[in-house]
């Protein structure tokens, strides 16, 4: 009992500081970079490594065969067709990180709105509102996302995703994907995205990867993204191709 | 060890937003000089077209460019370029010997030379 007292002593001076961090949550209004860490970067904001993507056998054999062709492909010289090549959006978890393009964050007390620069993609988080069945929510590309502070982390919860659309590291995945995002600051300018995928029916065990964001320069406009001149076209055989253009 | 995390980190997201730059031949530059008959500022690639001749009249090349929100990284602006303006480009060409390419650099009329944005591949 004596050796419990520190800890309770560390208890209550935290207690009020967790209060603090729940009503007075970090502003993560404005526009973010991709920050992948690597070369040059620094180590302690760089994302963390992802933990192992581990499929169910039965999704795992055409998952491997597929990947296998994909890289035959490359190796020819040719890309096999994808859901980016034929400007279809990449929706829900795959459009928080898109090559380079920033993502741009809108928070409201009621609503975190995240609109992507790479296809204009759009997704909003209501806040304290409780998450729905699956039953109850239409699969597409962005779900139903409801979102919550524990202490200084957003935590979003999202669901209703619909199978077809590119998963991450084109995982096969079920409409009974759920996805946990656990969002911070790291530091000053520099916010993580913790992203924890749960699909029973695919996965042997949840996948979390983190993806690292920088503040853009607050004088930087989100470019317009609209798909309307996609002349990548694919072929018969699957290959994506250029369109040329004749005099 | 360290290739493997980079390698690692690379794959929690897409390098390309639209396509990989693998049908052209990124080790090869062809430079052209012709004049532009097209200018396409466009999502998802901006594009070139351009005549550009040589000893057997005038062949067409349409020359493929990253996105608006790239190209405005290393200076490019929808005005850069118009029909009817002379240009250098140094591209890297299709892979199947079609005549289309990838930019590198152009060279405008007033003479300032542009990159192809931030990064080397298409769709960035």
């Amino acid at each position: 009992m004596k050796s419990m007292i520190p800890g309770a002593c560390l208890i209550a001076l935290l207690a009020p500081l967790a209060v603090h961090a729940q009503n007075n949550p970090p502003d993560l209004t404005g526009v973010w970079g991709v920050y992948r860490g690597g070369r040059g970067g620094d180590p302690k904001v760089a994302p963390p490594p992802a933990t192992p993507l581990l499929l169910k056998p039965e999704y795992k054999k055409p998952y491997d065969e597929h990947q296998k062709l994909v890289a035959e492909a490359n190796a020819r010289g040719e890309q096999l067709a994808t859901q980016g090549a034929q400007c279809i959006p990449y929706g829900m978890p795959t459009m928080m990180s898109v090559a380079i393009y920033p993502v741009e964050f809108i928070q409201t007390p009621k609503q975190i709105t995240i609109i992507t620069e790479a296809f204009s993609e759009v997704r909003r988080v209501y806040m304290g509102e409780p998450q729905k069945g699956f039953d109850d929510v239409a699969p597409g590309y962005y779900g139903r996302s409801v979102g919550k502070w524990d202490g200084d982390t957003l935590v979003v919860d999202t669901i209703g995703l619909k199978p077809s659309i590119a998963g991450y590291r084109n995982m096969p995945h079920s409409e009974k994907m759920h996805i946990t995002e656990r969002i911070r600051l790291v530091a000053p300018d520099y916010l993580h995205d913790q992203i924890t995928i749960d699909d029973p029916v695919v996965l042997e065990k949840p996948v979390t990867y983190t993806l690292g964001y920088k503040r853009m320069p607050k004088d930087y406009e989100m470019v317009e993204f609209v798909c309307d001149n996609n002349r990548e076209y694919v072929d018969k055989s699957g290959v994506v191709r250029l369109q040329l253009k004749d005099k | 060890m360290r290739n493997t995390l980079i390698a690692l980190i690379a794959l929690a997201s897409p390098l390309f937003a639209h396509h990989s730059f693998t049908m052209f031949d990124m080790t090869k530059k062809v430079t052209l000089v012709g004049t532009v008959t097209d200018f396409q500022w466009t999502n998802p690639h901006s594009y070139i077209e351009i005549d550009v001749p040589d000893d057997k009249g005038v062949k067409h090349w349409s020359i493929e460019m990253g996105s608006p929100s790239i190209l405005q990284q290393s200076g490019w602006k929808f005005s850069s370029l118009k029909k009817g303006d002379k240009t250098t480009l140094i591209i890297s060409p299709l892979k199947d010997g079609k005549l289309g390419g990838f930019l590198n650099v152009a060279t405008l009329p007033d003479g300032r030379m542009l990159g192809n944005g931030p990064g080397q591949g298409p769709g960035r």
